[in-house]
């Protein structure tokens, strides 16, 4: 028996949304999700750096636009312990990623606020986002096709930055805590179980592989967290991946809204899943690692990249996929990653997004690359009845493709890529 | 006047399919005729009519292109065609610049274009992207099949229709890259190609552009050498008074130097939305480094500074668009026999 056999497995139970409802109080009974609008703003409210939080529920079909999305994070809860869920952040710290977790599959909670004309955040940084539950755009963001729990806050005028970015995550994650907290004692309609890596028995013959997932972490509104805390001057570090889908990495970057990774996005990661599944069978996972992009210089980049190829090298990976955090400066930092690794015999391939002129940066080892599409691409315009978020929202004009939330999410969860036109 | 089809169409010709006469007439000027010439009634056979023809010899274009395209693009003005057809070219040079450059034009205008030549044709470069352009063989026999095939993607772009990838549809790809849905995620094709290529079967969905500059050789006499300052730290005079955007920049910018001894904070400044720019703006020579290169010009240490600098924001820049920031002021640099530069990033 392996030395992890007696660690406790996740158990990740899914309760199906088929219908999302506001009602007198807030409910999940076979697939009919209700709502109580007043307990979830009171409870959203709660922070002291909130002046008011408005709630809406949108559907996919809705001819509605949400903008200044911040944030979308699935409901989910730590079902014997709802006091650790998203510990560190919103819950008491715990280790993530073992004992039996809840979470609401169909619905996505999205946080909104228009952080520039709270004046918090400076007038040329890119904070524009969408998501269409409609329209030519409703497929790009991956959150089109879900129904929504929309949270658009209000900051108090008076205070600092710091103080509405923490209140804002907090607010957001405690409300998909209660949505998921519902299906507490109720019979999932899936479970899935995710036992320790390093608890497989056999397949010594198949390629180990490890992902290394980048992320960014540069200040207030530009940060990602481990467990509550930021993650700026990290060196990389391993984690048990069942970490990431159970909570313990929160976002709360949100520039560029195509290539950011959303929180969802870490719960439902669909690299960390395609790994899980294919262990034992095509290849061994090998683990995790996270480690920074977005880094200043040459040679914290040189350095990170040097560490995160070295790590991957002592969880003894033949081959580790590169995912990318945003866009631009962060495509050197997964270049400089897929180096250091081919130099150190591990081979990699990368998930970037395209501009329309291409790669940003590129090095000769990196010889294979996942496309997840052209950011620059323009859809067609649309003019939504309503939009959630904002006043105008580029109504009947083309939205380029990096203004959709996820659109471009390079831990490659969407189906999108680019090809010759 | 539409045809009665719903859609007005414009075809391009040069003098030889226009009917205006063979080499004799390659110095015809442009000439506007009503309906359809020469393969244009092959278009309006495969369900395309032609509503007016435009024609100009091939030698008369080569001479006098600024003057032809001016007079040509004029006359798409005064049609407004929902689709502009240019040849097919074939194998022919001058004929295919002709209908790649038009093409190139008329697509920045907004008007949809099709054409069709060799793959190798110079009209193909020409266009820049700006058309869709049917791959040909050089013989003019292949006119029947390929007129149809014309007509088809042209009437669907000139009804609004859309386009599929190339690879689907047969044109020459136009250097874009167009979203499309792959039928697994992001995830699974990484973890697919990971293991292929751990089996010996390298594949990529995204190559580079191949660009690679060999280091020139080093410069010969230092203190005889025009050296010129380029940055990309987004250095303006205050106020960016020719608007360079802080990313995503579409352009370059010169400014003069002479006289200049040193960026004051009062008269520069950086627009660049990649950094955080105060210490940058307390001080200017630390993005365009005037002052040290006035002394090492007063030392003698080098021959002279170039009388400009130039400068843009490099933060989001495809490396495309980069890369035609680079040659054109290579160009410059060049034409103004400068020996070195000292180029600045940030």
């Amino acid at each position: 028996m392996g030395r992890h056999s007696a660690a406790p497995p996740l158990e990740l139970g899914t309760y199906e949304v088929v219908e999302a409802s506001f009602g007198p109080s807030t409910s999940w009974k076979a697939g009919n999700l209700v709502v109580d609008l007043e307990s979830l703003r009171g409870s959203a409210a709660k922070e002291p750096a909130v002046e008011a939080v408005e709630v809406h529920l949108v559907r996919p079909g809705d001819p509605v636009r949400v903008a200044n999305v911040l944030d979308a994070v699935v409901p989910h809860v730590k079902a014997d312990d709802p006091e650790a869920t998203f510990p560190g952040v919103l819950g008491r710290l715990a280790p993530a990623g073992r004992g039996r977790s809840n979470r609401l599959g169909g619905v996505t909670v999205l946080s909104v606020c228009d952080l520039r004309a709270a004046g918090l955040v400076e007038e040329d940084e890119v904070w524009e986002t969408f998501v269409d539950m409609a329209g030519p755009g409703a497929d790009r963001s991956g959150f089109g096709s879900t129904a929504n729990v929309v949270l658009t806050f209000t900051p108090r005028s008076d205070a600092p930055a710091a103080d509405v970015d923490l209140a804002v995550r907090k607010a957001t994650l405690r409300v998909a805590r209660e949505l998921a907290a519902t299906t507490i004692g109720a019979t999932p309609d899936r479970q899935e179980t995710f036992r320790p890596i390093g608890a497989r028995q056999g397949g010594e013959d198949l390629p180990a592989i490890a992902a290394i997932l980048q992320v960014g972490s540069e200040g207030p509104f530009l940060d990602t967290f481990l467990y509550g805390l930021r993650m700026e001057g990290l060196v990389p570090t391993a984690l048990d991946p069942r970490e990431v889908l159970d909570g313990a990495l929160t976002n709360g970057a949100f520039e560029w809204a195509g290539s950011r990774n959303p929180t969802a996005l870490y719960q439902r990661n669909a690299l960390i899943r395609e790994l899980y599944e294919a262990d034992g069978k095509r290849l061994r996972f090998a683990g995790l690692v996270v480690a920074l992009g977005y880094l200043n210089t040459a040679f914290e980049k040189q350095r990170s990249a040097m560490l995160s190829a070295r790590l991957a090298q002592l969880l003894g990976a033949d081959g580790v996929v590169c995912t990318t955090f945003e866009t631009g400066n962060s495509h050197t930092d997964t270049m400089l990653t897929v180096r250091a690794c081919e130099q150190l015999g591990i081979r990699t391939t990368a998930i970037l997004t395209e501009t329309n002129g291409g790669l940003t940066d590129h090095v000769p080892e990196a010889d294979c690359i996942v496309s997840v599409g052209n950011e620059d691409e323009l859809v067609a315009g649309w003019s939504p009845d309503h939009v959630i978020g904002a006043s105008a929202a580029r109504a009947g004009e083309p939205v380029p493709t990096w203004a959709y939330l996820g659109a471009t999410c390079q831990m490659g969860d969407l189906r999108w890529t680019a090809v010759p036109a | 006047m539409d045809g009665g089809s719903g859609m007005k169409v414009v075809h391009y010709l040069n003098q030889f399919f226009a009917g205006l006469g063979g080499e004799e007439a390659a110095g015809h000027e442009p000439v506007r005729i009503e309906g359809a010439v020469g393969p244009g009634r092959g278009l309006a056979a495969a369900g395309l009519p032609v509503d007016v023809t435009l024609a100009c010899g091939d030698d008369h274009f080569g001479e006098h292109e600024a003057e032809a395209l001016a007079r040509l693009l004029n006359w798409l003005e005064e049609e407004e065609p929902d689709v502009l057809v240019c040849g097919p070219a074939f194998g022919s040079g001058r004929h295919g610049y002709a209908c790649g450059s038009l093409a190139r034009e008329a697509g920045r205008r907004g008007v949809p274009v099709v054409s069709a030549m060799t793959p190798d044709n110079p009209g193909v470069l020409a266009a820049e992207g700006a058309a869709y352009i049917v791959p040909t063989g050089s013989n003019v026999t292949e006119m029947r099949t390929i007129l149809p095939v014309v007509a088809a993607l042209a009437g669907r772009l000139a009804r609004g229709e859309p386009v599929g990838p190339s690879e689907e549809e047969g044109y020459l790809p136009r250097g874009l890259r167009k979203n499309v849905l792959a039928d697994v995620t992001g995830a699974a094709r990484a973890v697919d190609l990971l293991l292929a290529k751990l089996a010996g079967d390298t594949r990529t969905e995204v190559a580079p552009s191949g660009d690679r500059v060999p280091p020139p050789s080093a410069v010969v006499d230092l203190s005889r050498a025009t050296v010129a300052l380029v940055s990309e730290a987004g250095c303006v005079p205050q106020g960016n008074p020719d608007r360079l955007p802080s990313r995503h920049s579409n352009m370059w910018l010169r400014y003069p130097l002479g006289g200049v001894s040193s960026l004051g904070a009062d008269a520069y400044e950086s627009v660049h939305g990649g950094f955080d720019t105060a210490a940058a703006n307390d001080d200017p020579n630390r993005l365009v480094p005037l002052d040290a290169v006035r002394e090492l010009e007063a030392e003698g240490r080098i021959g002279k500074l170039h009388d400009v600098f130039y400068t843009t924001t490099g933060v989001d820049t495809p490396v495309a668009a980069a890369a035609k920031f680079g040659q054109e002021i290579a160009a410059e640099l060049h034409e103004a026999n400068v020996q070195a530069v000292i180029l600045t990033g940030t």
